[in-house]
């Protein structure tokens, strides 16, 4: 006999999206949790991008940048009226790191003291500049920096120039901030206005983020996610957390916050956050259904 | 920062110019990307550049324009849909222009099983925005498909090949060809917004489709398109309002 399904799930996913079992896992818990809830669920690689008018919505796990096969498949199913995670709008605000920023400082949400530095500024009285607004060393970050990547700790003008040059020949305005170290960066996952979990992603002994490259390897070392249950999780943090998830829209997000002296700053709103079994669905295992729930709905 | 604001009140329309490295025989002013991009301008405002790609600072403008809450030309919605090829003749289609059957994908066997040679590859990637390559049989495929796939790492848009090639100027959606391929570029600058762009069009049997939408290089741009560029902003400081769509 033919299953009936309610409702039919795409998941678009890329081949490195099952190199690490814990990923791999939650992407299984998705699909178990949707075929628990009568919904067909699929995984949609490249070559099935012909089929995305077969479904009734489209959820992403791929890494989404507005330049990437991601964002076509969102915006293909946008058009064609499909409910879609993460959305296009979504994936241009969070892709785009000045977006986000622009965002927080018109609706005053607290975030990292930034300063946005385009290709005429890169010169030595701008630098300096910099250096004694923000003291030494500054944050070096790409806008389109996603996983850690493409950001960098600069303590001198010769090192400043070097990554801001980098940087430079993919985007003509770069973000400079201010260096606040901390143990840890709180991460709240948050779906539609509400927060679905809440975790402590460490930074590891001697590094200054939660993922740092090896030197001399291009492999990256990981710090421990500790996980919490959203209702232990402090109320202010998950306030300001859903003020920054505000400001982009009402999809699924994971926000980056530092706590500095009971102060929550938002350093950003990531969309297409990664779920990995046993980190961030560790105290909060309805997470699978609940996203099920929101794109079927 | 404080900026000067060069402001012109035209039918209650105040009109900002922003402009890159275009010399527009204009009167009106006009404002570098770099300046309006450190303002708090609240008007209506015109990005005129010949690059308006992601992440360049013809992306950024819009981008800040509506940060501010102005109406701007183009939206940075439209220059990320329109740079996107599958997405521009998906968007295209939907408002009525005539586009070819595209396909989405990194494989060979794919493009062939859906369409027959001679096929035209255009880039879906990061890094490439230039230009085109059409392929007449399997191993040009497999080539082009390397080269805009940047090694099989990201997709390709491919499209069945059944007529003549075109690339055009489109100025505020004005071109100079015949009157299919004007058609084309003014229902393209209607839909997406695109002041200055170049067009690739398929004509087949006399009939134009759109392919494709790239930046223009600043010397592609000729002293009759600046002419074009600078008659078509006095229009809008005219009657801007009615443009922003």
């Amino acid at each position: 006999m033919v299953k009936i399904w309610l409702a039919s799930i795409a998941c678009f996913v890329e081949k490195y999206n099952f190199t690490d079992p814990k990923e791999a896992m939650a992407l299984q818990n998705f699909k178990i949790a949707a075929e628990k809830m009568g919904h067909e669920f699929n995984f949609m690689f490249r070559e099935n991008l012909l089929e995305i008018p077969k479904y009734d919505a489209v959820f992403i796990r791929a890494t989404t940048d507005p330049l990437y096969t991601a964002y076509i498949v969102s915006k293909t199913a946008w058009e064609l009226g499909l409910k879609v995670v993460d959305d296009p709008k979504s994936i241009q605000i969070c892709g785009n790191k000045i977006h986000l920023y622009e965002l927080f400082e018109k609706y005053n949400v607290p975030y990292i003291p930034t300063i946005f530095l385009n290709k005429d500024e890169l010169h030595h009285k701008r630098i300096l500049d910099v250096f004694r607004i923000f003291g030494r060393p500054v944050v070096v970050k790409a806008p389109y920096t996603s996983f850690s990547r493409y950001v960098e700790k600069v303590a001198c003008e010769t090192s400043f120039r070097e990554v801001a040059k980098r940087f430079f020949r993919k985007s003509d305005v770069l973000v400079v901030q201010k260096f606040m170290p901390t143990t840890f960066d709180w991460r709240v996952g948050v779906l539609n206005g509400e927060v679905l979990y809440v975790c402590k992603y460490m930074v590891p002994k001697g590094r200054w983020k939660h993922g740092a490259k090896r030197r001399g390897k291009p492999s990256f070392v990981w710090g421990r996610t500790i996980s919490l249950k959203r209702e232990n999780a402090p109320a202010k943090l998950k306030e300001t957390a859903l003020k920054a998830c505000e400001l982009v829209g009402h999809g699924l997000y994971g926000v980056d916050i530092k706590e500095i002296n009971g102060d929550y700053i938002v350093v950003e709103v990531n969309d297409n956050p990664s779920i990995y079994a046993g980190y961030e669905d560790f105290r909060n295992r309805d997470i699978y259904s609940k996203i099920i729930a929101y794109l079927t709905d | 920062m404080t900026v000067a604001i060069p402001c012109i009140q035209s039918s209650g329309v105040t009109l900002v110019l922003v402009v890159s490295n275009i010399d527009l025989t204009t009167d009106l002013p006009i404002m570098k990307p770099s300046t309006f991009l450190e303002s708090s301008i609240k008007d209506f405002t015109l990005n005129i550049n010949n690059d308006y790609r992601y992440l360049k600072a013809g992306y950024y403008v819009s981008l800040h324009a509506e940060i501010l809450g102005n109406q701007v030309i183009p939206s940075s919605e439209n220059i990320i849909d329109a740079y996107r090829t599958p997405i521009l003749l998906l968007r295209a289609s939907k408002a009525g222009i005539p586009t070819m059957p595209y396909l989405v994908t990194d494989s060979v066997k794919q493009i062939i099983s859906e369409f027959n040679f001679p096929v035209v590859i255009f880039a879906v990637n990061p890094f490439s925005y230039n230009g085109f390559k059409t392929a007449k049989n399997r191993s040009a495929l497999y080539r082009a498909l390397k080269s805009l796939g940047m090694n099989y790492k990201f997709d390709v848009c491919a499209q069945p090949l059944k007529g003549e090639m075109i690339s055009l100027k489109s100025v505020f959606g004005r071109c100079e060809l015949n009157r299919d391929a004007r058609k084309i570029s003014k229902r393209v600058y209607e839909v997406f917004k695109i002041p200055i762009c170049k067009l690739h069009i398929q004509r087949i049997e006399g009939k134009a489709y759109l392919c494709g939408l790239q930046p223009l290089k600043n010397e592609e741009i000729s002293l009759h398109d600046l002419k074009m560029i600078s008659e078509e902003i006095s229009q809008i400081s005219k009657n801007g309002e009615n443009l922003v769509g």
